[in-house]
């Protein structure tokens, strides 16, 4: 980023907020993924329903930076880092607003949880949603101090994401193998786990967004992929 | 960029007016039939880099240049070359529109009158009419072309202006802030007119709106204290540019 002002303040001042509500948006649904990922492992039914609830912050930061994006684009026509800064802001909005979104849908999925999950269950995810979690907070991180290479960290640690996802199905999956009452249970979890992933590749998103911000050029290669899931013999 | 054969070409061009330089060591290529686009504060050097190429700075007499400007590859820089057939190649529009006390259709016959390029009637009222219909003029003034030019619109003086220019079928068209002192709608006219004029000619235009350069250059250089501080194509400047004063500039950071 540039270090020195702008000469028109207003403008000066419409980025800056752009920036704050972003990174305000950003710490909320960290928190909102991180708040959903200690109440599956604990199978906090109450926790739940707070995180159903606060979903609403998220929705109505992403509606507040859509408008103070159509304004800079119609007031500004932002050139060079601050279109950049545009167009990354209105995609890692979004990316985040889906993050939240997932968070909500897993949080729902915890009321007909038992509290009696297998450890090796709840183990599985416990890992699956603290890597997802780290990842969201280490992207965030990336956005903040603006550093190319934690984004290239970030978007490359997909890779474990879909690993840990790998495992975590397979736990279900033996879970169902045992005992096929665990059925509608085994469901549940499956659309738990497949929901944590994917806010991990909304993360790895966010983390194509912010290089494209910073260098102009979009990241290069495929994306790094895991193992896709096909059940151990 | 589909054409990529080099139209003008100046290598080391120094320009001092007087004590004060006005363009250091600008080596610049301007691509045929492309709009080049060249961006600046004011001062910059944007100008009277355009005013060299068709020789303009010539009639100002503390005017020193030197090094090399070539036009498909010809040294124009020198005491041999023939003004008057140089500008016959190289057209010029300029901020505020200025057509000659004359008729609409005197105003565009005027040039071809002048290099000779009609033998009679029939020819001049020929290219009067295509001249008139590439500035996309003709439907508006079809009716009174023995109306003084000064009795059109600002918008239709500048693209009678620009007929003018064309109606002695140069090869490079120089724009010096074309658009200034006209309206939205007459901008838009010629800026549509540019996108049709670039398969014809080249064109170099200078612009303080940048927003204008983004949408009627496929190249921009920008100039900053008679310094070329950058130049690539229109896409790469305003999206990413290399250079850090470049992108100071295009974001208000000064100027």
């Amino acid at each position: 980023m540039s270090e020195e002002k702008r000469i028109v303040k207003s403008y000066e001042e419409e980025m800056q907020s752009l920036n704050d509500d972003l990174v305000k948006m950003g710490s909320l649904t960290e928190s909102q993924l991180s708040d959903t990922i200690q109440a599956i492992v604990k199978i906090d039914k109450e926790a739940a329903e707070n995180i159903v609830k606060n979903d609403a912050q998220i929705n109505e930061l992403r509606a507040k930076i859509d408008d103070q994006i159509s304004t800079v684009l119609v007031k500004r026509a932002p050139m060079a880092i601050d279109l950049r800064t545009t167009i990354s802001s209105l995609k890692i909005s979004h990316d985040l607003e889906r993050i939240g979104d997932l968070a909500k849908s897993v949080a729902k999925k915890i009321e007909p949880l038992p509290i009696d999950l297998p450890p090796e269950l709840t183990g599985s995810l416990k890992r699956l949603g603290e890597l997802v979690q780290k990842q969201l907070n280490n992207v965030l991180d990336a956005y903040i101090s603006k550093s190319k290479d934690k984004a290239i960290e970030v978007w490359r640690n997909d890779e474990q994401v879909d690993d840990l996802t790998h495992i975590a199905m397979n736990e279900v999956a033996n879970f169902l193998g045992k005992n096929k009452k665990n059925l509608e249970l085994a469901t549940h979890l499956l659309f738990v786990t497949k929901n944590i992933e994917r806010a991990g590749d909304h993360v790895t998103n966010i983390a194509e967004s912010l290089y494209y911000l910073i260098e102009g050029e979009y990241l290069e290669g495929a994306r790094p992929k895991g193992k896709e899931f096909v059940k151990d013999k | 960029m589909t054409n990529n054969k080099v139209k003008i070409k100046t290598e080391k061009l120094d320009v001092f007016y007087g004590q004060k330089q006005a363009l250091k060591n600008v080596n610049l290529e301007i691509f045929n039939r492309e709009v080049t686009a060249l961006i600046g504060p004011s001062g910059c050097g944007k100008s009277t880099y355009i005013r060299c190429i068709n020789r303009m700075n010539d009639v100002i007499e503390t005017c020193k240049i030197s090094g090399s400007i070539k036009i498909d590859g010809q040294e124009i820089n020198n005491k041999q070359i023939d003004v008057v057939r140089l500008r016959e190649r190289i057209g010029m529009v300029f901020q505020k529109p200025n057509p000659f006390p004359k008729s609409i259709y005197d105003n565009v016959a005027y040039g071809p009158q002048i290099h000779g390029l009609a033998d009679h009637k029939d020819k001049l009222d020929q290219i009067v009419q295509t001249s008139l219909k590439k500035s996309a003029l003709w439907e508006e003034v079809k009716d009174r072309l023995d109306e003084p030019g000064t009795s059109l619109s600002g918008g239709q003086q500048q693209r009678l202006c620009i007929a003018r220019a064309i109606s002695v079928n140069p090869e490079v068209i120089l724009m010096d802030e074309p658009c200034s002192a006209l309206d939205p709608i007459a901008t838009a006219k010629i800026e549509e007119l540019m996108e049709e004029l670039k398969k014809t000619f080249t064109i170099v235009i200078v612009t303080h709106s940048m927003a204008q350069a983004v949408r009627v250059s496929q190249r921009t250089g920008f100039f900053h204290l008679g310094n070329l501080i950058e130049v690539d194509t229109t896409d790469k400047m305003f999206k990413n540019p290399n250079n850090k004063m470049t992108q100071d500039y295009i974001t208000g950071r000064f100027g």
